[in-house]
């Protein structure tokens, strides 16, 4: 027998109660018998196991409940189904109202399910009507699995691994069909079973006694040099701490300001024009002619009030007209139909931010010149998962003596590649107001497919010649929104305008 | 944009280069044709009115006939699938009608390919003639234009019908704008009577016909042109193009039997069968070039689509001119070759410029002179300037075959004073850990003004359209896209800290576009323990560096708590100046927008902080 050992208070008290118990002990159990804090109970056991004198067994267990959004389901199956089920009954499709009425579920529930159906590939919207499709069909006899999942929860309140598996649901299937819903939530239980080892309950039978030890160093040890005859507890550094993370801009202004930086290296000075925009600026300056589709009130958000916008003195507003007109002194048979001036007044939020560029043009055209614009542009689109009536474009021309086309493909490659890409393409397009025209593709790799990101060209002699340029201007105008979606794959758009705390916290700087 | 379905079988039996699908598509996309890739489609036939409709995999069969209305859910026997077909589908490129069809974008590709390079296409004299009524100029019966030709030899197969409606139905969309600037019609010639057709305006009650798909032999089936408009389908659909006119275009055959009123419907009478022979064909509209042209494209397309037939002109009648249609006279453009290649940055010559047109359909000419004469085939109706020709031979060049380079004129840098300001704003407060939010531009009077207990004032700007009730405006400050994060995030973690900066905009008559947009910041964060001091010292810090000091002066204000609000002053070089409003948010607010702990924000203009003072 050995002399008694010392050891800290903390470990007195937990080796003493193992020592009472005989059986293996959860720690939780024998932070409660011992009278000590739990974290320390676990600490104690942890030093103790690395050092071989007790035996730690961690088990782990997932523990399913019904999630927040789980309140929000209207009965025990998902509302996919009840649509479903009711589109059957009407024959395959019917109007949404009518699946509205029949299923009893709220319009807002329908509009939800959309997405659902049409990733389950059971139902399509096409325009007002909804379609039964053949997985639809098959789907009515046979549960998936996350409904299954969900059905047992309501019946049960919570679940187990093993109490999923006994009722043959797969569970990640039913996770992967659930991602983003909110329905389910998991809790990951971890429990510690402790007892003594061989080697420890030796120890413990030659006697313990309490070695005195200090938790904190303070000032006054510091002061005296007391701390140099103090032993400090140690702790469990494997344990993790609460997270905290660093405040962030948020990542669509990220990228704003990397395509910022991009131009301003490339040489390119920066402006601005309201968004708040007379159609002159917006569309006539550009040669758009006024009974161009996009100019409709379905596409084109028009202002009640202000109503009317001052168009720029002398003779620009005749010279722009006449150009619409007849080609004026452009040497181009212009669109030949007769030009509205008040048409011209009315103002718009601005559909692109070439209204920006073309001021700048009409502000000074003198050559050389870089510029570029961020904002936001505005476009009539109902918001879906890929469509927002707001989105922002970067804008950009060249005006230069020596501008080429071959330039314009250089000067969006340059920029692409500086925004971490390296396939593209370059297509012939159509724009009233840049001849030649291209639309700029990327390649994802994901999609496996080209990815439309905007569209460039040489602006017509139409739009440059009555604002006093005579040399070549290259443009272009690139949706940004895009790009996140890309760089943070992100399924849906409006993510980025109601955007989820979590997603902002843990998005990380570097991309 | 609409997609269109071309048929490979019709497409490709009108090329003789052999072609491989994917280098197909390619070389489709190199033309600017927006491919979006290969399908099957099904392909019913209508027993009652021989259309043919087509369905892609996932859609359903017709229900019912979308020409002639047929219920096929009542009489399923009228529906009949011929076949399953290879289509390869692309978007529409509205400027290039031409390409609309198999037959018409076998052309472009034959000459792309070096197959052949302007196509001729021969113009037979005829009997017929269209005599035009003045009353049709005058303003208020707008629709002064007519173009007509016969097309005789016709023989039909399933592929040219369906291509041809096809056809007609997006040049109504491309080049009519839905048929107000032009419209098609296409008759059995061998139904109309005589060589003197007239185009006139009539009143809306002065002649009865039997419009399309109704019954001949009805007496109840003949209709006024106000009783089209009113009971007809396609007269209500295009009811708007015609109802503010006094009287209405008819075109009628010598004998009076009426062809169609234009741009409604056709008469019953001279429909169109597969059996058709002879056709006449008309396009009405409000613009002599635009007529022509269609009628030129429509015409090229439906004989390329249906070899062997001969095109015959008919003289128009106008009340001070005569001209015969169609005219397959080329416009004529000169395209300087060093000019194109200065504007593309390219090599190119006399020579590459010539053969990169004929590659794209023209004809050129070559002389002594610098410069190239190019005859543009009359079926394109994009060419308004000489530089629409060096866009085609940017594409025969190929966009893919581009160097790609940077302009060799420096030029300085420079980024909006504005965005370093707005950056400091983010670096000071994502340093004090607030997450920068964006919430949309647009909003609604009820989250501006109503939720926040705010009386509606009369400066913001307001949508004339908008597309929801949410978006009715543009927003007058932050503060509402902020507890509407909050409200969002209600499942997430306490307490959250969150920020924007952006733009609002404000009526103000002296500015050209008569309002203005503001920079703004706002700040608020949610919790259970939040209170006034917090949110004040996070405001002062930002103002910190500024350069400014805070002061802040007790005020009232129904969005927040009474005694627990101050307008925001900054004192910046010796000058005092308000720039906005702090403090805990009204109990009322948070209830409004949902929220169930405290929330305290302020919300400051940038603008006092950044120009210069003076």
């Amino acid at each position: 027998m050995g002399e008694k050992q010392l050891v800290p208070e903390m470990d007195f008290q937990v080796l003493t109660q193992l020592q009472k118990t005989e059986e293996p002990i959860s720690i939780p159990d024998l932070a409660e018998k011992a009278g000590v804090d739990q974290s320390k109970a676990s600490a104690v056991c942890l030093y103790r196991a690395d050092l071989g004198e007790i035996e730690v067994q961690e088990n782990v267990e997932s523990e399913w409940k019904l999630g927040k959004k789980a309140k929000a389901l209207p009965g025990k199956s998902l509302p996919e189904r009840d649509i479903i089920e009711a589109l059957n009954k009407m024959g395959g499709n019917a109007e949404i109202p009518k699946v509205a009425e029949t299923t009893g579920l709220e319009n807002k529930v329908i509009g939800q399910s959309l997405r659902w159906l049409e990733q389950k590939k059971w139902a399509q919207k096409d325009g007002k009507t909804l379609k039964l499709l053949p997985n639809g069909q098959s789907a009515l006899s046979n549960q998936y699995d996350d409904e299954k999942l969900i059905k047992y929860l309501i019946e049960h309140g919570n679940a187990t691994n093993p109490d999923l598996e006994a009722q043959g649901i797969n569970i990640k299937t039913a996770c992967d069909l659930l991602n983003g819903r909110n329905f389910i939530e998991e809790k990951t239980r971890k429990t510690r079973i402790v007892c003594l080892t061989p080697k420890g309950r030796e120890l413990v039978n030659q006697g313990l006694e309490v070695r005195q030890e200090l938790n904190q160093l303070t000032t006054e040890m510091l002061r005296s040099g007391e701390w140099r005859n103090a032993t400090f507890r140690p702790y469990d550094v494997t344990v993790p701490g609460d997270p905290v993370y660093s405040g962030k801009d948020h990542p669509l202004v990220s990228i704003f300001d990397q395509t910022r930086r991009v131009f301003v290296e490339l040489g390119f000075e920066e402006t601005e024009s309201p968004f708040v925009e007379s159609s002159f600026w917006d569309f006539d300056a550009l040669f758009q002619p006024q009974d161009h589709p996009a100019r409709d009130m379905q596409d084109t958000f028009y202002i009640k009030r202000p109503n009317t916008c001052r168009l720029p003195d002398g003779n620009l507003v005749d010279n722009i007209g006449r150009v619409h007109e007849n080609g004026g002194d452009t040497g181009s048979i212009g669109w030949r139909y007769l030009w509205d001036k008040e048409q011209a007044k009315k103002p718009v939020l601005r559909t692109h931010t070439t209204a920006a560029s073309v001021r700048a043009l009409a502000s000074n055209p003198k050559p050389p010149r870089k510029v570029f614009c961020i904002g936001p542009v505005f476009r009539r689109e109902t918001v879906d998962y890929k469509h927002l009536p707001v989105f922002h474009q970067v804008e950009g021309i060249i005006i230069d003596e020596k501008a080429t086309f071959a330039n314009l493909l250089g000067v969006l490659s340059a920029f692409y590649k500086k925004m971490g890409f390296d396939r593209f393409d370059f297509r012939p397009a159509f724009f009233p107001y840049t001849e030649p025209s291209v639309e700029i593709f990327v390649w994802s790799e994901k999609k496996k497919d080209w990815i439309e990101m905007g569209g460039a060209g040489i602006f017509r002699p139409e739009v440059t010649e009555p604002l006093g340029c005579t040399t070549p201007v290259l443009a272009w105008g690139l949706g940004l929104e895009r790009l996140a979606m890309f760089r943070y794959e992100l399924a849906n758009i409006t993510h980025l305008y109601r955007a989820r705390i979590n997603w902002l916290k843990e998005t990380p700087l570097c991309r | 944009m609409p997609v269109v379905s071309i048929s490979l079988d019709t497409l490709l039996s009108r090329i003789k280069t052999e072609i491989p699908r994917d280098d197909l598509a390619k070389k489709l996309r190199q033309l600017g044709c927006d491919v979006e890739g290969y399908a099957t489609v099904k392909r019913f036939k209508c027993s009652s009115c021989d259309n043919i409709m087509e369905i892609t995999e996932t859609e359903n069969p017709p229900v019912v006939c979308d020409q002639c209305g047929a219920d096929y859910k009542v009489n399923p026997d009228l529906l009949v699938f011929l076949n399953d077909h290879s289509v390869i589908r692309m978007e529409l490129l509205a400027v290039r009608p031409d390409m609309f069809d198999p037959g018409g974008l076998a052309r472009t590709l034959r000459g792309y390919l070096g197959e052949e390079t302007h196509p001729g296409y021969e113009l037979h004299s005829g009997p017929y003639s269209v005599t035009v009524d003045p009353a049709l100029s005058q303003k208020e019966n707008f629709r002064p234009n007519i173009a007509c030709a016969i097309i005789r030899n016709m023989s039909f197969t399933e592929d040219t019908l369906r291509a041809i409606m096809k056809l007609q139905e997006n040049l109504h969309w491309a080049l009519g704008r839905d048929r107000k600037r032009a419209s098609i019609g296409v008759y059995d010639l061998d139904k109309l009577e005589g060589t003197d057709f007239q185009y006139r305006a009539v009143a809306n009650d002065e002649i009865k016909f039997t419009p399309l798909g109704y019954n001949l032999n009805k007496d109840s089936d003949k209709l006024s042109p106000k009783e089209i408009l009113d009971k007809h389908p396609k007269g209500v659909q295009y009811k708007r193009l015609l109802e503010e006119f006094p009287k209405y275009p008819l075109l009628n055959d010598a004998k009076g039997t009426i062809l169609s009123m234009p741009p409604i419907i056709n008469g019953e009478i001279s429909r169109v069968t597969p059996n058709s022979r002879d056709l006449f064909i008309d396009i009405t509209g409000t613009d002599e070039r635009l007529v022509n042209k269609t009628l030129n494209v429509f015409v090229t397309s439906v004989a390329e689509l249906a070899s062997g037939v001969k095109i015959e002109q008919v003289e128009i009648r106008y009340p001070n001119s005569k001209t015969s249609t169609p005219d397959f006279t080329s416009q004529k453009v000169k395209v300087s070759p060093s000019h194109a290649e200065r504007i593309l940055g390219i090599d190119l010559d006399k020579k590459k410029v010539k053969d990169y047109l004929e590659r794209m359909g023209h004809k050129v000419e070559e002389d002594d002179s610098d410069e190239l004469t190019v005859f543009v085939p009359p079926y394109r109706n994009d060419i308004l300037h000489p530089i629409d020709l060096v866009e085609d031979v940017a594409i025969a060049y190929g966009y893919h075959n581009f160097p790609l380079s940077l302009v060799p004129t420096p030029t300085v840098g420079k980024q909006l004073k504005d965005q370093e300001y707005f950056a400091l704003c983010r670096k000071s407060l994502t340093g004090l850990g607030l997450f920068e939010v964006l919430t949309l531009i647009l909003s609604s009077e009820e989250a501006q003004y109503d939720k926040l207990q705010l009386p509606r004032d009369n400066d913001h700007v307001i949508i004339d359209n908008p597309i929801s009730v949410e978006q009715t405006m543009i927003r007058r400050r932050l503060l509402p896209g902020l507890l509407d994060t909050f409200a969002a995030n209600a499942d997430q973690e306490l307490p959250q800290q969150i920020f924007e900066v952006g733009y609002i905009s404000q009526v103000d008559e002296k500015c050209e576009t008569g309002s203005r947009e503001l920079s703004r910041l706002a700040g608020a964060i949610i919790g259970p323990k939040v209170n006034y001091s917090g949110i004040r010292s996070i405001c002062e810090a930002l103002l910190r560096e500024f350069g400014a000091t805070i002061k802040t002066v007790p005020t009232e204000n129904p969005a927040f708590i009474p005694g627990r609000v101050a307008m925001v002053h900054a004192i910046l070089n010796g000058q005092e100046m308000v720039v906005g409003i702090i403090g805990e948010v009204h109990p009322q607010v948070l209830e409004s927008f949902k929220l169930v702990y405290p929330v305290s924000a302020f919300e400051i203009q940038l603008s006092p902080l950044v120009l210069p003072q003076n």
